[in-house]
């Protein structure tokens, strides 16, 4: 309650500030150059203010917007875009729902578990092409494939990430209560390297990182990949508040032309971005930076993928996600694939020549 | 006795009202939120019934948890208190002591409690240990210091030994306090409980279902674990009252 509160105060405090911002730039948009300034690159006036919510921590993660920011690409796009760093309760759809946020980044399964209990959200573009999430376990283990996870201690950090791990176990014959048990996992690696879990989730980008930093090599671990095992649902998208977007169609192609190209720059230079997410907001190291960029841009732009296709929304990618969702329990019905759920309109105006 | 029906009459009425106007919607509208974001009493109830074996498993969890440490804690500090007393040049700086861990936030000490366990409960009985030491020590310690005038003369001018002393004067006076002290620490083992389950490895107990539900969005499962966790906690209160009323019917606080 005290917390939604709260959310509604800022919520209010930013409308004001957008209100306030969007009459005085309109004015002196309208004195100066007249009707028809919507089509960005605004060089009078004020710049719109727009505030995009992470899913987590500043890091090379999202280094597409942070490459677009610190190259001055929202603000050519006249976006004054404001990031803001999510953490293990900061919920990027309940942040830009109630409208702290503007636009979220967000994993597409826990996108559509909140559509279908009637969250006014839609998805208007794809970074990440391919699942990140991996079981890692250490080769002494003997866990060689999904079916040796029988009977072993499993790490989740549930909230939602839980349902490729629970469509890997069922589509391999275990049953997610009673073969074996999962418990839930913190942001570290310590429960696997102190051997209290069995094998752990990790993405490539991140916490497989931690375990090579933390000196294990690549032979002394044995990983599921989802992609490989067929159950791989879709992970970082970007979604905007339905009501939302209807008013501000034009400043969200502005939004989503700039991301695009500093996730292009991004991807093809990752150790120069890594180096730009830590220079932002120095998290962590810059060696992880740099480890996470180079992994994240083989997400983004995955092997013959064209980068100019990069936030693309992969229709049949979509429906895998959905289908495994409502399958393995995540959603109570099947997801409603529409063009209020999800739609590819923005994308294209953004990516046409 | 009629002035007692109208003091329960008021809470109960205004409860009522409160409960109507979030059925109805007013609730809503006063707050602007949707029915997905805040869901309305009846679908709460239905959810808990439908979930009722789920919840109270998690429930039987979360409070055994937080009884154990709350003994376990309210052991330790009633001994430290008594230390203290016996000796006290040096037991007072135990007590500075407690009391500043007690300082020490519960999101702080969740994780870190998470490192020197494995399992779950044995975190949760470590968090809720802590909490539950200082208030028990601080406030056992007045009880057995803060005596009658001229009682603890008197016990020396019949040449009574510490110890007898401690049995006669001390424990008895000191028995409100240890209510007291109880009585907060219930409300508090419980809160320290459900928070250390947000950290905890272990995926049962009512904080982990708060939380992991609230976040898929399945608000109203949520909201039956929170109607859980606050009955379990009046239930508790409820029970440590009675008992109170049992053994202190020679205080004045209950005639």
């Amino acid at each position: 309650m005290k917390k939604s509160k709260f959310m509604n105060l800022v919520a209010v405090i930013m409308l004001i500030l957008l209100a306030a911002t969007g009459c005085s730039s309109g004015n002196s948009a309208g004195s100066t150059q007249g009707a028809g300034t919507d089509t960005g690159k605004t060089t009078t006036g004020k710049l719109d203010k727009v505030t995009l919510q992470l899913k987590w921590l500043p890091q090379s993660q999202f280094m597409g917007y942070y490459v677009a920011q610190s190259k001055g690409y929202y603000k050519d796009a006249g976006i004054d875009l404001q990031i803001v760093p999510g953490g293990s309760d900061i919920i990027p759809e309940q942040q830009v729902y109630n409208g702290a946020a503007n636009i979220g980044v967000t994993w597409v399964s826990s996108l559509m578990k909140y559509q279908s209990k009637g969250w006014g959200l839609v998805q208007t573009g794809q970074i990440f092409q391919k699942s990140a999430m991996l079981l890692v376990s250490k080769a002494s283990t003997g866990i060689n494939s999904p079916a040796d996870l029988k009977g072993k201690k499993v790490g989740s950090w549930f909230g939602g990430n839980e349902y490729e791990i629970y469509a890997l176990l069922e589509a391999n014959g275990l049953k997610k209560d009673t073969d074996l048990k999962l418990v839930q996992q913190d942001y570290t690696m310590n429960q696997l390297l102190k051997n209290e879990i069995d094998a752990a989730s990790a993405m490539t980008y991140n916490e497989y990182g931690l375990l090579l930093e933390s000196g294990l090599k690549d032979s002394d671990l044995h990983v599921i990949n989802m992609n490989d095992a067929g159950v791989a649902m879709l992970e970082d998208c970007l979604f905007v508040n339905s009501d939302w977007i209807a008013k501000n169609e034009d400043l969200y192609v502005r939004f989503l032309k700039a991301s695009i190209k500093g996730w292009a720059e991004a991807c093809a230079d990752p150790a120069a971005a890594g180096k730009v997410v830590f220079e932002a907001d120095k998290s962590v190291s810059l060696d992880h930076q740099v480890y996470m960029a180079k992994e994240v841009a083989k997400l983004v732009v995955p092997k013959d993928f064209d980068p100019a296709k990069i936030g693309y929304i992969d229709p049949a990618a979509i429906k895998q996600t959905a289908d495994l969702a409502y399958k393995y329990g995540l959603l109570t019905k099947p997801a409603v694939i529409s063009e209020t759920t999800v739609t590819s309109k923005y994308w294209e105006k953004a990516t046409a020549k | 006795m009629r002035s007692k029906i109208i003091n329960l009459l008021w809470p109960l009425a205004f409860g009522t009202v409160l409960i109507l106007a979030w059925q109805f919607g007013f609730l809503h509208k006063i707050l602007d939120l949707k029915p997905f974001q805040l869901p309305i009493p009846s679908e709460i109830a239905s959810t808990l019934a439908d979930n009722l074996p789920k919840a109270l498993q998690d429930c039987g969890v979360t409070i055994s948890g937080a009884l154990v440490g709350l003994i376990i804690g309210s052991l330790m500090g009633f001994m430290i208190a008594t230390i203290a007393t016996f000796f006290p040049k040096w037991g007072y700086g135990g007590m500075i002591m407690v009391t500043a861990l007690n300082a020490v936030p519960i999101v702080a000490l969740s994780p870190i409690m998470n490192l020197w366990f494995s399992t779950g409960m044995q975190q949760k009985i470590g968090v809720v240990t802590v909490v539950c030491m200082a208030a028990m020590a601080i406030n056992a310690y007045s009880g057995l210091n803060n005596l009658k005038p001229h009682s603890l003369d008197l016990m020396h001018s019949v040449a009574a030994n510490k110890w007898t002393i401690f049995r006669k004067l001390r424990l008895p006076n000191s028995l409100p306090y240890i209510f007291t002290a109880t009585k907060i620490n219930i409300a508090s083992s419980i809160i320290a409980a459900i928070i250390s389950e947000y950290f905890a490895s272990s995926t049962s107990g009512l904080g982990f279902g708060i939380k992991d539900n609230l976040r898929k969005a399945e608000m109203a499962m949520g909201w039956s674990y929170i109607v859980v966790a606050s009955l379990a906690g009046v239930i508790l209160y409820c029970i440590i009252l009675l008992v109170e009323r049992d053994a202190l019917k020679w205080h004045a606080s209950q005639k």
